[in-house]
């Protein structure tokens, strides 16, 4: 163990456990080694530009109202939660709620769930299978994308903020209009393209080419990098985006399909593929850890390689 | 009164900013300013050569506090785009995707564009005696 000193300075850059109520929650101020790890210092909460730049007359977000605690709460946590009615024909707003976290579940979903039962029963926001699997209920804490079934409150920051998944068309509150990219999701056709005759059974794998799968099917299709992803904010009708480029990946990786040459001339495209500009923030905020990054570049590579 | 079209949900105006895409966002502003500073650069080159009474004022203008300041930030743009540029032609090798190797290239070319930076100032001192 190195003396107490160069240890407090250690952690400074790699980051501690910390306390928070019952719960140890990981804080990392400058190397980050899993997306699920929290920032402990913050700069800018946002990046310093007007609220209302480039947003058009029907996006500008209004103040909402406030719902203050019950009297005698414990431990009282504030959600600023962005609202959205289509049928009250006013702007979007954000909402103040302030809950009991002495009456509230640990996980931010249930803060949700909680406000939904007892305080506003018209928040509107999808959610299924409350551990992390189903991908409903992928949604921006606290300035990134993440699913709110696995999002510890302990980790969020006082007043949490919420708001649904970036640059999408919102249909009621926190939930958005996915079909655009469940479009871009089909038109790279995610499933087996064989060539070769059916055979009697099914098509066999071996244990090595299943495990070139692996980083890519365990995707949930949540959405959460292609929303966090810049170049997908600038020219989201032509480049495809993380989620779908990852899944173009796994596609190109399965030993059972007999396309990839079909698949590389339908992604070599100056948008669908090459916008990506290895940002990266996709690697950063995906929740179950997957690496869309590194499969993009992967694709990229495999054009290379072909012409070679 | 039902509205017509749906808003959009914010991006760029809430969305954290993170190393990843601060980092994005500065290399393509320093390339900006890597462009325009280029034109200055003839421009001193051109004051150079139309004789010294031109380049005189050239170097007035370079040594005023204005132009030492956007020759500063000019050299630092030239280390952080290199620095950067090394980065991401290791990344176009396919290497270096680890969340971890990511935040440790980040903080590398910003600790290094400063250094460099820096030992570059202190070398023209050293020199201009």
């Amino acid at each position: 163990m190195p003396p107490r000193g160069i240890r407090s300075m250690l952690s400074l850059i790699v980051g501690r456990d910390e306390e928070s109520g019952s719960r140890r929650v990981r804080r990392v101020p400058v190397i980050v080694s899993t997306s699920n790890q929290q920032p402990r210092v913050t700069v800018l909460k946002r990046f310093p530009l007007p609220r209302d730049l480039g947003v058009s007359a029907e996006s500008r977000i209004e103040p909402g109202r406030t719902w203050p605690a019950p009297a005698g709460a414990g431990r009282v946590k504030a959600f600023e939660i962005y609202r959205y009615d289509p049928d009250s024909g006013r702007n979007p707003r954000l909402d103040r709620f302030e809950i009991d976290l002495d009456q509230c579940g640990p996980m931010v979903l249930d803060a949700l769930i909680k406000i939904k039962n007892e305080v506003d029963s018209t928040l509107t926001f999808r959610r299924s299978c409350r551990e992390g699997i189903c991908g409903s209920c992928a949604m921006n804490i606290d300035g990134t994308n993440w699913l709110a079934c696995t999002r510890l409150i302990a980790e969020s920051t006082q007043p949490s903020t919420i708001y649904p998944l970036n640059n999408l068309r919102v249909l009621k509150d926190l939930v958005v209009d996915l079909s655009h990219l469940f479009a871009q999701y089909s038109s790279i056709e995610p499933w087996i393209k064989p060539k070769s005759a059916a055979p009697e059974k099914e098509r066999l794998q071996s244990v090595e080419d299943r495990g070139r799968l692996d980083g890519a099917y365990e995707c949930i299709l949540c959405f959460c990098c292609t929303a966090g992803c810049p170049s997908h904010w600038w020219n989201a009708d032509r480049f495809l985006g993380p989620a779908v480029l990852l899944q173009a990946y796994r596609w190109l990786s399965d030993s059972r399909d007999e396309s990839p040459g079909e698949r590389l001339d339908q992604l070599e495209d100056p948008y669908k593929l090459y916008r990506c500009h290895t940002i990266l923030n996709c690697t950063r905020t995906c929740p179950k850890g997957l690496n869309p990054g590194r499969a993009i570049a992967a694709i990229k590579k495999l054009l290379i390689q072909r012409t070679m | 009164m039902k509205r017509q079209t749906a808003p959009l949900a914010p991006h760029i105006q809430i969305y954290r900013p993170q190393l990843t895409s601060v980092l994005s966002f500065s290399h393509r502003v320093t390339g900006v300013l890597l462009s325009a500073g280029s034109i200055l650069l003839v421009a001193w080159l051109v004051a150079a050569a139309a004789g010294p009474h031109s380049f005189s004022g050239a170097r007035e203008i370079v040594h005023s506090p204005g132009g030492s300041f956007m020759l500063l930030l000019w050299t630092f743009s030239l280390f952080f785009h290199l620095c950067n540029g090394i980065r991401h032609l290791i990344w176009d090798a396919g290497l270096g995707f680890n969340l971890r190797t990511i935040y440790l290239s980040g903080w590398t070319v910003i600790g290094s564009s400063v250094a460099l930076t820096g030992l570059a100032w202190l070398v023209s001192h050293i020199l201009a005696r």
